[in-house]
């Protein structure tokens, strides 16, 4: 008897280390993964890489001529590591761009420099006034080695102290920023909303308010609970075989653009949100659908205004797991809106979402694991922030539609 | 089919109710009386939640439910293919065991009813709102916040509010499946004299488990077995004279 209580206690001391193990594991999974994310991705993160676009302008440039030198000192305090040549009025500085290489930026330039203006050597016939945010490329004089932003500012700059004439120079705009990524991201998550939640609500009511149980219902919930493990590639293919070539036609799209990917992942959140929204259609009391018929109102007045108000916090979960989907998913977007990175976003343009953003960084050569990280850390925060909002309205919603009593 | 009598408010003939293969009501004939409360008692599954929610054919809803039989309501046969269930339903409402209102305001509670009707003039929604509340001996409790959820009453407030709702319709007849059984005595006190003042207007039909409920609130009282109603009449008669021995040693608490 004592042996048997004994057996018991360890059974059941077994059973919860277990639980508590398992729950452990998973929270440790979790803060790996964001320590991950963090150290490696937080150095690049600024406000810079969110708002700056990806491409960079290259202009190739040279000196009016007559301009007369500038033999100046800066007229602001300059850092440590700026190098600067009273010469030609300028200052350098080694510096890593968005994407985390290493680039010459212009630092300062002064007002009578020669170099604030310069002469487009390109299809431009205005002068480019250099820009502080410019990245140096390289600088080619008459009778002198051309000085590569790869041997740093130092260099470039005493080679300008040594001449007194510049060919050639060739600078850019900082690239490498996820502004288009982003926009595309919300764009996709807005589109395939309108999109899926019609249709999966929709579909939801129809399985669990009006149909009869029956074979048709059964094979119904079969398929879709069979979509739900369908991988994505696979409705990846699907889009691009029909929903690119369909928003192509109907459409100033030349291939794949914001409508077909927000096509491909409506189908692919169908399943997920007819299941959430069945489930929570379910745990909706008998009890009011009884209330409400026996008040004479009929089967569709019972499901529009009693039954689908009471299940709007499990519609609510179905739309935020949509979205931490959508922001997440990248094998069938890669091949439903395609993997050409832009900045200016228009819904039947070509452009790519933040993951397959990580994805192009990431077959790189070299992969680009930092800039990933960070990327990553700002998907995790829009899924965050997103998600916030979203409960904060409906918060709002149910207590002004509930007068402030929701429990 | 057009044998339908149209005396008293429910004329109840021949009725014979299946849940598939198991039969729940055997033959049942009873008339119900206008502008009077009847009570319907028995020991639990002897069919008599059964017999009410035929009366509003709220049976419906339950697959392989079968009803065989007549009842009359106005003349007509509410079972008859032509008869319009919503109407129906309209014209008889039901106050359910577990309060239910809705989860939303008071006030939307109540216009619930009419509001599905297609009244849409807010005046008018007024109106109805706030006599149904009076009706239900609710108002004054409730009049200063009809715009907080009903969720956030008290169970006895909550049944009043549900009886407020059916009142709102302006039914005829109102159903109540044991009303008070989820509620405290002095709740249940409250109903049962709301019970006594709606019988002036209305046709209550009430399922009770609590004898003394039934002798206390009720004019008729119908006493069912085993899916049989074995006797009906006059609540003071059958209680102190009931002419079936099984009605004599259910109300005196022999089994039940």
């Amino acid at each position: 008897m004592l042996n048997n209580r004994r057996i018991t206690k360890i059974k059941d001391f077994f059973l919860q280390t277990i639980t508590y193990l398992s729950s452990f594991v998973s929270l440790g999974a979790l803060l790996i993964i964001v320590g991950f994310l963090f150290s490696k991705g937080i150095h690049l993160l600024n406000i810079n890489l969110i708002t700056e676009n990806y491409l960079s302008t290259g202009f190739v440039a040279d000196v009016f001529p007559d301009t007369p030198l500038c033999n100046c000192e800066p007229t602001i305090e300059l850092g440590e590591n700026v190098y600067y040549s009273p010469k030609w009025g300028i200052a350098l500085v080694d510096s890593k761009d968005l994407l985390g290489k290493n680039v010459v930026e212009i630092e300062y330039v002064h007002a009578n420099s020669p170099l604030r203006q310069v002469n487009d050597k390109g299809i431009g016939i205005e002068p480019i006034r250099l820009r502080t945010d410019y990245d140096m490329i390289r600088i080619a004089f008459d009778a002198y080695p051309t000085a590569l932003s790869r041997f740093g500012a130092q260099n470039m700059i005493q080679a300008l102290e040594a001449n007194n004439t510049i060919r050639e120079m060739e600078f850019q705009t900082t690239g490498g920023g996820i502004r288009g990524s982003i926009i595309t991201t919300l764009y996709l998550i807005f589109f395939t909303l309108l999109f899926a939640l019609p249709i999966g609500i929709g579909a939801a009511i129809y399985l669990n308010e009006f149909a009869k149980p029956s074979r048709w219902t059964r094979l119904l919930r079969t398929a879709i609970e069979t979509l739900t493990g369908v991988p994505s590639i696979i409705y990846g293919l699907m889009g691009l075989a029909i929903f690119v070539p369909l928003t192509v036609s109907l459409t100033d799209a030349t291939g794949g653009n914001i409508l077909s990917g927000a096509m491909t992942l409506a189908v692919i959140l169908l399943p997920i949100i007819i299941r959430t929204t069945e489930e929570s259609l379910k745990v909706v009391p008998d009890d009011f659908r009884q209330a409400s018929l026996a008040l004479g109102a009929n089967a569709t007045q019972t499901t529009f205004k009693v039954v689908l108000p009471s299940a709007f916090p499990g519609i609510l979960s179905a739309t935020l797991l949509a979205i931490g989907r959508i922001v997440g998913e990248s094998a069938a977007l890669v091949f439903a809106i395609g993997t050409s990175i832009k900045d200016h976003i228009t819904v039947t343009g070509k452009s790519t979402s933040l993951a397959v953003h990580i994805w192009a960084m990431m077959t790189d050569e070299p992969a680009n694991i930092e800039l990933s990280a960070t990327i990553a850390l700002i998907i995790v925060f829009i899924t965050v922030i997103l998600n916030l909002v979203i409960k904060i309205l409906s918060t709002r919603y149910l207590k002004r539609k509930l007068g402030g009593a929701h429990e | 089919m057009n044998s339908c009598s149209v005396e008293g408010v429910f004329q109840v003939e021949n009725l014979n109710l299946f849940y598939g293969e198991h039969q729940a009501l055997i033959q049942v004939n009873l008339p119900i009386e206008k502008n009077k409360v009847t009570a319907l008692i028995g020991p639990s599954g002897c069919g008599k939640s059964t017999f009410l929610r035929t009366l509003n054919r709220m049976n419906d809803l339950i697959p392989n439910c079968k009803v065989e039989g007549t009842i009359c309501y106005r003349g007509e046969n509410i079972y008859d293919k032509t008869t319009d269930v919503i109407d129906l339903r309209r014209k008889v409402g039901m106050v359910f065991q577990k309060p239910n209102p809705f989860p939303m305001s008071i006030f939307d509670n109540v216009a619930y009813g009419p509001r599905c009707q297609g009244v849409k003039e807010k005046n008018t929604l007024n109106q109805i709102v706030k006599q149904a509340l009076i009706d239900a001996a609710l108002y004054e409790e409730v009049k200063d916040r009809l715009k907080e959820n009903a969720l956030s009453l008290s169970g006895g407030q909550q049944q009043r509010l549900c009886i407020a709702r059916a009142i709102a319709m302006s039914p005829e007849v109102i159903l109540m499946d044991e009303p008070t059984s989820a509620l405290d005595p002095i709740a249940t006190s409250k109903i049962e004299d709301l019970i006594i003042e709606l019988k002036k207007q209305y046709s209550i039909v009430i399922v009770t488990h609590n004898m003394q409920q039934a002798l206390r609130i009720s004019d008729k009282t119908a006493f069912f077995l085993l899916g049989e109603l074995v006797e009906f009449g006059d609540t003071e008669t059958l209680f102190t004279h009931p002419k079936h021995p099984k009605t004599e040693a259910y109300i005196t608490g022999r089994f039940g």
